[in-house]
This record gives structure tokens, sequence and C-alpha cells, in this order.
């Protein structure tokens, strides 16, 4: 029989074992399975694309005329230089599917990743 | 060993073009408004073509939705000084879809409100409140009754009308992009979220659940990013009017973007958005309007003789809903953190 | 002597390809939701194939089997976590039956093969799905894979022996 247990037998059971647990550890307490990225377009181009975590400390400007400001697992339309204010008015976005969008600088503010709770706000 | 390398690689050029599940998104702005398409399908490729493809449609709709462009059927027939007028048929269609849902809700919601709108100039530089005599001006000419359908594509405005295809055109255009998707090749497009301003149309399945709905939130009037309801919709359109879409403020108070057509003022009537989910997106674009302007009481009694689906959000935080919205939508009420009482 | 060895080389296809077939019984995406992933029962055939023929000859029936058993399931995501699963599977399977018999037995190089199954389709479904988040599902794969890859290796142990006693040589 080549099924004697030999030493060796019980170092790779722990290496599997101990990668398993090293893995739950590392992404056992932060992912749902919820990666969340803030998106930036601005004229149908991708400006910026930014993995938001609970570390996420960003603003971005635009030329003056947008300022986007990523904090943590959100990000809001902090200021704009347009009339109607839509954009700074929507609020801070936490959730995929989410976003802020300034029409008169064609601006828009998204937030992607797997589907949360929600697909869609209607407002 | 080479045979079966070769077999092995044929066979992965056949399993590229197999089913599975993809998805592509555009986003786009068109009538003065960002629009978002994602369609689901069985590979990138048609989900992509179908994608692009109602983008196409609604750009190429939006010429004969548009009131403000030079070149547009409306433009035209707003400037005609009461002459008959050919349009194109989706311009006619649209009116005619105007029309009827007019005449539904006794002019609650009314397409030629075009002059006051421009009178009060919200999302203008020169927003303001206009005087009761220039009001009193505006609403002479404002009245469904006259427009004229006289069939054959053809349209006449009595009384100095004027046509405005924005309280519906979204829905519209939601609707065509509907039928689009249902006319892609088997697979393409088995699933689509259509957000089209705040339109949202619900197609088919949604594969990253596994009921295949799809989940709308309701806004919450003080924080749009934020909801206070969920409403789980598939086929269908979820629309929402809301007095916080476009207003303007003067001496302190806020004047936002639903006329009521018979006082030619923002609808004053406690409400502060109403959401219709509706299989017709037209339908319940319209409906949002007419709702708004006829107040939680009347509202609600227009949709119970007519069973519609509607959730009315009050400035007292109160949360409405019809009898309808069980039959069309699993709804659940998410507002009491935010001090909402969901009261049926 | 060719022809004996393509004989069992196409039965061995045979076999792995029934062990895809049983496999869809094990209802394992309730617990990971990732369509295609799958425990690796097929590894039998791997480990017996490398012990017995050559590692080409474990090759060629794994390739065989994968491009078999997705065209029966017909789904491009099983084809290619298989794929990937089974490649890494059957590369530590091959280093670990060096040192097998001193340093370690078929259990241990069964175990790590599992394991590696499991690895290799994460990782696929990583490139697949573009995203890390499936890499979630890893550690209880990985858990799953030792009392899996203790059973398939003992049949296969099992399987050896009593060859051995009737003398069946490849």
């Amino acid at each position: 029989m080549r099924s004697r247990l030999k030493w060796g037998d019980a170092v790779i059971i722990a290496v599997v074992l101990v990668l398993a647990a090293a893995l739950t550890a590392a992404f056992g307490a932060g992912t749902q399975g919820d990666r969340l990225y803030a998106e930036v377009w601005q004229d149908n181009q991708l400006v910026e694309r930014v993995a938001l975590n609970d570390g996420t400390d960003r603003t971005i400007d635009l030329d003056g005329h947008n300022v986007i400001v990523l904090s943590g697992k959100s990000a809001r339309m902090a200021s704009a230089d347009c009339r109607d204010q839509v954009c700074v008015r929507t609020g801070t976005l936490t959730r995929a599917g989410q976003f802020a969008v300034c029409l008169p600088n064609r601006v828009v503010l998204k937030i992607v990743g797997e589907s949360g709770e929600i697909d869609a706000i209607v407002s | 060993m080479k045979r079966i390398l070769a077999a092995f690689l044929l066979f992965l050029g056949l399993a590229g073009c197999a089913g599975r599940q993809a998805s592509y998104t555009t986003d786009f702005f068109a009538m003065d408004t960002f629009m978002s398409v994602s369609v689901y399908g069985s590979d990138k490729n048609s989900a992509q073509e179908a994608a692009v493809a109602c983008e196409q449609e609604v750009n190429a709709l939006e010429p004969a939705l548009s009131r403000t462009r030079e070149d547009s059927d409306l433009y035209r027939l707003n400037h005609a000084g009461g002459a008959v007028c050919e349009v194109s048929e989706d311009t006619y269609a649209a009116i005619e879809a105007a029309v009827q849902y007019a005449e539904l809700t006794g002019g609650a919601f009314d397409p030629t409100m075009a002059p006051l709108t421009d009178l009060w100039g919200i999302n203008t530089e020169n927003a303001h409140v206009p005087a009761q005599a220039e009001i009193d001006e505006a609403l002479t000419h404002v009245g469904y009754q006259n427009i004229q359908l006289l069939g054959n594509n053809q349209v006449q405005l009595l009384n100095g009308a004027q046509i405005d295809l924005g309280g519906i055109g979204k829905g519209y255009a939601t609707d065509t992009v509907f039928a689009l998707l249902a006319q892609q090749p088997e697979g393409a497009a088995t699933g689509a979220l259509v957000q089209l301003g705040g339109n949202i149309g619900a197609f088919g399945e949604n594969p990253s659940r596994d009921s295949g709905s799809w989940v709308v939130g309701v806004a919450d009037p003080d924080d749009n990013a934020e909801f206070l309801a969920t409403a789980e919709v598939r086929d269908a359109s979820v629309v929402t009017s809301g007095d916080y879409e476009r207003y303007f403020e003067q001496d302190g108070k806020r004047y936002h973007h639903i006329f009521d057509p018979k006082t030619g003022y923002p609808a004053d009537t406690g409400l502060r958005s109403v959401t219709v989910i509706d299989q017709n997106s037209t339908r319940a674009d319209a409906l949002t309007t007419a709702l708004f302007v006829m107040g939680l009481d009347d509202g609600m009694r227009f949709c119970a003789e007519n069973n519609i689906a509607a959730v009315f959000i009050t400035s007292d935080k109160q949360i409405y809903t019809t009898d309808a919205v069980a039959s069309v939508c699993t709804y659940t009420f998410l507002g009491e953190e935010k001090g909402y009482t969901d009261a049926q | 002597m060719k022809a004996k060895r393509l004989t069992v080389c196409g039965m061995l296809t045979a076999l792995a390809v029934v062990l895809s077939l049983v496999e869809r019984l094990f209802p394992l995406d309730a617990v990971v939701p990732v369509p295609g992933v799958k425990l690796g029962l097929a590894n039998v055939v791997t480990l017996f194939a490398l012990t017995r023929l050559s590692a080409r000859d474990a090759l060629a029936v794994l390739l065989c089997r994968v491009a078999l058993s997705s065209l029966l399931m017909g789904s491009v995501t099983a084809f290619l976590f298989s794929l990937f699963g089974g490649l890494l599977s059957l590369a530590v399977m091959w280093l670990l039956l060096r040192v097998e018999g001193r340093f370690c037995s078929l259990l241990g190089v069964s175990v790590a093969g599992a394991a590696a199954h499991n690895i290799g389709q994460i990782i696929a479904a990583v490139i697949w799905m573009q995203t890390g988040a499936v890499v979630a599902y890893l550690p209880f794969l990985l858990v799953m894979s030792v009392p899996l890859g203790l059973v398939t290796g003992l049949t296969c142990s099992i399987v050896l022996s009593h060859m051995q006693k009737i003398d069946f040589n490849v």
C-alpha cells in the first residue's frame, strides 16, 4: 500500500490548512465580495478609476470645475462651478450603481462594483 | 499527442464563441440628461451591440422629442403660427400619447406647459417668480385641448399653444429601447438596466440576483443618494417626479419645476415626490407629474380607480403606497431610520 | 504496446468524464456561488495516470477530459476552471510524486493535488471575472480539499495495490 502515512503528509495537510486560515484572515474581514471603485468620467472619457477601501482619502480636482472627494468607501462631488448644483446636492455615494452627474460640465462620478442591495436609485 | 493538441486548440476556439453571461454598459449624454444602459447577454459582443444600438436609438429619437433644437419637428410645429404641420412618426406617436395621458388625468399632466416653464425660467440664469399678469397671459396658451391631431402625422396647434414633450420624452425613449431589446437575437439581451435620466427601466432577467429581478431604490428627497424604500421589479419601468430635481430659491422660498396647469405656479400639494411603477414607461412618466399635481388625496383616489402602482412621499415624512404596488413589485419600506412612517 | 497504452488512456478519459459528471451531483454552488467551480473528483484519474503511465499521458487524458466534459456541460467558465485547476493539480502532483515514498505518501500527493486544483480554479475565476473577490471562497475550497484528497489518494492506492496483486501492467 502506498497510502502508509509519512511525516510529509502531515506537512502537506498543515500547509493547505494554514493557507486557508491565512486567506480567511486576509479576506474574511473586509470583503463580503464587495469591492467598490469610484469612476470619474468627463466628456465620456474615463478620467480616474480609484479602488475604494477604508483608507481611501483623495481629492480629484478637474481644473477647478468639479472637485471630487473620495473618503473611505464613499465618494461625493464636493463642489462644482455649474449653475444647478444637482451633482453636489446628490450627496455622498456609497453603493455600486449610484452616480452623481454634473450635466453642464459633462462630468459623471459613479460607483461601480459588485451589485449590493440595490441596482439603481430612482429620483 | 500532436493530434490531441490540435483538437484541443480547435475546441478552445469553439468554446470562445459558446454561451456565457456577459455585460456591457454604455454611458452617454442625451435629451439634456445623463443616460446609462447596461445590457446582460450570452456574450460580450452581442451585449455590446445591443447596448450601442440602444444608445443610437435614443440619439436618433432626440430630434423627434426636443423642442429646443431648431431643426426639430416640435420647434417647427411650435413656431408655425397655428398652421398644420406634418411631423415624424415618432413625434406624432409621442404627442398622441401625451394627449392621451392629459385626457386620462384631466389635464393634471399637460404637454402644453412650455410658455409657462419658459416664463419661470427654471434651470436657466434668469429663474424668477413672474408677475401674476404674465402668468395669466401664459396660461391662456396652455391646454392640451389646443392640440389637434389630424391623422397622417398632421398636427395643428390652436391658441398659440406650444408642445413640450419633456414630461414623457424619457419614458417614450425607455419604451422604444425596451422594444429594441426585445428584438435582439436570442440570448443577446437577456436582461438590461436602462437609466435615462431619472427613468429606470428594468428589462428581463437580472443575472446577478437569484430572484432575477432588479432592485430599485426610491430616493430620499433630502438625500438623493439614499433611498427610503425598494421595489423589486422585472420588465417594468420605475419613474419618480420630485420637487428636489430642479428648483430655484427666491426670498427664502423654494420654487420647483412641476407646475400646476390650473394655477401656473409650482404644485404645492405637500408632496416631495411621486414614484410610479408601470410596464409602460411613457405612462409612468406622465403619471408621476400628474399625481404630483393632483396631490395625495386626489392622487391616491385616481390610482385606485385606474389600478396604478404609485408611491407618494409627503413633506411630513409619510410614505403612502397604492394597492396596485404589491401586484407589480416586491415593495420594501426602509425609511424608518430617516424618520419616515409607512402610512398605508 | 502502443495500442494498449492508447486504450488505457481512452478508458481513463471516459472514467474521468464520468467522474466530472458525477461531480455535478454535489451542490457546491450553494456554498461557492461561482458557477463552474468543482470538487475535482477526476483528479484521481490524473493521479493514477501519473503513477502508472507517464506525465505526458496524464496530460493528454486531462486535456481530453476537460474538453469532453465541457462540451457535455457546455459552459466556458467550467472549461476554463477545469483546465486551470487540472493543469496546476497535475504539475503539483507530478513534482510531489518524485519524493513520494520518502517524504510523503500517495495521500499527501493527492491532498496537494486537490488543493492545487482549487487554487487553479480560483485563479481562472479571478482572470475570467476580473475581480479578486472570488479569492474569498478559496479557504473553504482548501479545507474541502483535505478530506477529498485523502479519499482520492486512498482510492488510487487501493486500485494500485489490487493491480499489483493481479500483476496488471500497462
